[in-house]
């Protein structure tokens, strides 16, 4: 069931515009750890690299990829009203959530994970903060997706209010303070680059055993919300 | 019986869809026939389980579709909405309803599903290249991809050709006669006919009547009908008519031209030559004015 569900939602999400936009997006990661490389002698290139894989790859690059296919994996099938061929299936719906969230992360983890790991390798920084971003966009994705995926069921134009939520609230008020900060997983991600990177604290950071746990468990809460969200569905 | 449908009313904020409905339905198959807008889809989305109703309660083979999703193994519904998981073959698209349904011969069953509604297998397009009737008889495919007890259909007759239409109404009979439960919206009376069937009247979100299609018609035909009838002496037809007793009322409506109510068409058309003759007058046309559905359905919820 969930392989069926799977197959069936790669083949809707992966559509060439999407493809080429997003890897596009990426290009500019690969693009900056080029020029972080090419910096002369004054540039220190560990805290360059670090600007670019937390500020550009885990700030943009996961929260828009994630963003991108995790809304549209049930949230197209429910505006489009294509969704009934789904739900009215002899299929729990935890199956569905999951086909669809695999198939999401199947395409938006490599999208991420290999610009940001180029991007660090290519700065010749080192491997330390290679094995920091493949672990931060990592998680940073597997968070976010499962958050969209379930926004993409709640709300019409996913797309416009998670960009919102990333600009306003993770890019904005959660830099305002330590509150706000616990809930943006971007400040989750960027402890884990920081911790395995080992890099300064910044100011807003979390501990390390707590920036893993706690966007583990918002990803398996928010697979048990979409799971209700596609139960208690008024389908088209 | 397959299908109870108890006091069942659904509004969407202010507007009222359905207003305490009641029916059954036994296998065999039955008309949902109504106007466009009348609530027949939505009708169907709540015996689907694809939306609760906001009041009343719905059973399908004694259990309740929403939040029951082992029933669907029991359900197919072919929607109206026309969208399709485009990227597909149409194969595919039938394949995975037929995956999941968890078929013993998934890739047989939807092969057979696409045979049944004379669509080819083997076409590589994708369905953003069907055409309309193609994409419907894709549906209708994927609906019966698990042979499922209870086929509900939504204006499955849209888009199709002649010949189709005649193929899916065989099919549609063919499934009521071997037992099975298909509910068919229509909002074309004529289509309704060809079923065969038991009809439930829709219109402003009530059931107007119920009953096997002939009494519907009976019923229709019976109503008080509206004739505006073109003649040179209108005077005299109209009080011709009055004292055959053959309508209920006249009145001069122009200078060549006589409305009429009458309760009884089919003595008003035998008698009206006859009057029209007796009077002098030429009769020039005879114009039904309220003989669309629209008015047949009013005349319904009215009378109820």
């Amino acid at each position: 069931m969930i392989s069926t569900v799977y197959r069936l939602s790669l083949r809707l999400l992966v559509t060439r515009g999407r493809l080429v936009a997003l890897v596009a997006v990426g290009a500019v990661a690969v693009l900056l750890g080029v020029v972080v490389r090419a910096g002369g002698a004054e540039v220190d290139k560990s805290k360059a690299v670090y600007d670019v894989i937390d500020g550009y790859c885990l700030g943009v690059l996961a929260p828009v990829v994630a963003l991108v296919f995790a809304s549209a994996a049930l949230g197209d099938p429910a505006e489009d009203g294509t969704l009934v061929y789904l739900w009215l299936k002899p299929v729990a719906r935890w199956r569905v959530v999951v086909g669809a969230l695999v198939a999401s992360l199947s395409v938006a983890l490599p999208l991420v994970v290999v610009p940001s790991v180029v991007a660090a390798a290519v700065s010749g920084v080192g491997h330390g903060v290679v094995g920091a971003a493949v672990a931060a966009s990592a998680l940073s994705v597997v968070a976010y997706t499962t958050i969209f995926l379930g926004l993409g069921l709640k709300v019409k134009r996913a797309l416009v209010w998670g960009l919102a939520y990333v600009l306003i609230w993770e890019g904005a008020v959660a830099r305002t303070g330590r509150g706000a900060a616990r809930l943006a997983v971007h400040v989750y991600a960027r402890s884990v680059l920081v911790d395995l990177s080992h890099r300064p604290k910044p100011k807003l950071v979390i501990a390390p055993f707590t920036s893993v746990f706690v966007p583990l468990v918002v990803a398996a809460v928010a697979v048990v919300v979409a799971t209700r969200l596609l139960a208690r569905a008024e389908v088209a | 019986m397959t299908i109870v449908v108890d006091k069942v009313t659904k509004t969407f904020r202010d507007v009222v869809a359905l207003s305490e409905v009641s029916f059954t339905v036994a296998p065999g198959v039955t008309a949902l026939l109504g106007p466009n807008g009348a609530g027949k889809s939505t009708m169907l989305r709540i015996l689907a389980g694809l939306t609760p109703p906001s009041h009343g309660t719905v059973e399908i083979l004694g259990r309740d579709p929403r939040g029951d999703p082992g029933l669907f193994r029991s359900i197919g519904l072919v929607p109206q909405q026309e969208a399709l998981f485009e990227p597909l073959t149409g194969l595919e698209f039938v394949r995975v309803a037929a995956d999941l349904h968890r078929l013993a011969d998934p890739g047989g069953a939807a092969r057979r599903a696409i045979e049944l509604v004379e669509l080819d297998p083997d076409d590589r397009r994708p369905l953003r290249a069907y055409s309309k009737g193609m994409r419907q008889r894709v549906k209708v495919a994927h609906a019966v991809v698990h042979e499922p007890e209870v086929l509900m259909l939504d204006e499955p007759l849209e888009g199709l050709d002649p010949r189709q239409r005649i193929r899916m109404i065989d099919l549609f009979r063919d499934l009521g006669t071997a037992g099975r439960t298909v509910v068919v919206s229509s909002h074309v009376l004529d289509e309704v006919e060809k079923f065969g069937s038991r009809v439930l009247v829709i219109a402003q979100g009530r059931l107007a009547a119920e009953g096997d299609f002939h009494a519907i018609r009976e019923l229709m035909d019976d109503r008080p009908h509206r004739l505006r009838l073109g003649t040179d002496r209108p005077r005299e037809l109209a009080a011709g008519l009055l004292a055959g007793g053959v309508v209920v009322g006249a009145w001069i409506s122009g200078a060549e031209a006589v409305t009429v109510d009458t309760v009884d068409v089919g003595a008003f058309r035998r008698a009206l030559a006859g009057v029209a003759r007796d009077r002098s007058a030429r009769l020039r046309e005879v114009v039904p004015l309220d003989d669309d559905l629209d008015s047949v359905f009013r005349y319904l919820v009215a009378r109820r």
